[in-house]
């Protein structure tokens, strides 16, 4: 059984995992009661199946994706970065912190399918799961100076036994 | 070192990510190229092999575990080693592959000392 405290210290390992071997950039839990992400942000979100299915959003500002950007491809901070860089910087980063993840929880819930990550504008990552579906939210300090949200939709799959690998909620 | 090196990723960041990385281990190639897919790596295969190959598995028009199969086929590459470059993490998929005919594997996140340690026996 996988608690929903696993999975969002799964989510948080996974992605503060990522952010430092490939983005170079500090990501800590926020301590702030609600932080939230100024102007135009950007989503990337990639969905699951398995024993667990679902959706795995990263979301922060623009500004904030093109300093990941930055980051990742090793540029000058001066030099313009393009839209299609930032998104698909996104992109990867969406799909490395989804294969951590999985990696983490393939002992508990099995192997899971993952789908081609996706970068859109916008802010709340929401899907169809129906009933039964849980969501967890972290919000995270991202080089002490941007705010982001990780976010978890699942559910069991309905074609496996859930008491084999079901998940508390 | 003269000994040369294709990235095959969809990514075009992807591929630029893992060029500065393998630069940042301290590695050198006297020839470096990248492909978009299997079929891309394939064409600039047949016109001249690399040392090294550097392979995503999961890419449009021919994913990587193809392209291994269809490198193993051919003679002139026959000295190539090849390293898958993913984000998968199932010892099935590593198994799987490493069969059909890789030499090595690094998951996404890598780190510069990951591609030290990986690609360094095969350039010595």
């Amino acid at each position: 059984m996988v608690e929903q405290a696993v999975l969002g210290d799964a989510l948080l390992q996974g992605t503060k995992e990522v952010f430092e071997t490939m983005v170079f950039m500090s990501l800590e839990e926020s301590s702030q009661f609600d932080p939230s992400i100024d102007g135009r942000a950007l989503l990337g979100s990639i969905a699951f199946k398995g024993n667990l299915e679902g959706s795995l959003g990263i979301c922060c500002s623009v500004p904030c994706a093109q300093a990941i950007a930055v980051n990742m491809l090793g540029i000058d901070a001066t030099e313009k970065i393009n839209e299609e860089e930032t998104c698909d910087a996104m992109c990867e980063v969406t799909n490395m912190v989804m294969g951590c993840l999985k990696s983490k929880l393939e002992d508990a819930v099995g192997v899971l399918e993952v789908s081609i990550p996706s970068v859109v504008h916008g802010r709340e990552l929401k899907n169809n799961l129906g009933k039964g579906a849980s969501k967890i939210l972290v919000k995270v300090n991202i080089a002490d100076e941007y705010v982001g949200e990780l976010s978890l939709l699942y559910r069991n799959s309905p074609e496996q036994p859930s008491d084999k690998h079901g998940v508390d909620k | 070192m003269a000994k040369s090196l294709m990235i095959v990723d969809d990514s075009a960041t992807m591929r630029k990510i893992i060029m500065r990385t393998v630069r940042m281990s301290g590695l050198s190639f006297k020839r470096t190229e990248e492909a978009g897919n299997g079929v891309e790596a394939l064409e600039k295969l047949s016109v001249g092999p690399v040392d090294i190959l550097l392979v995503d598995i999961n890419m449009p028009e021919m994913d990587g575990a193809e392209l291994v199969k269809k490198v193993r086929e051919m003679p002139a590459c026959k000295k190539t080693k090849i390293v898958m470059v993913s984000t998968e993490s199932s010892q099935e998929v590593i198994e799987d592959v490493m069969a059909d005919g890789a030499d090595g594997f690094i998951t996404k996140p890598f780190t510069p000392e990951k591609f030290q340690e990986k690609l360094s026996p095969f350039l010595n």
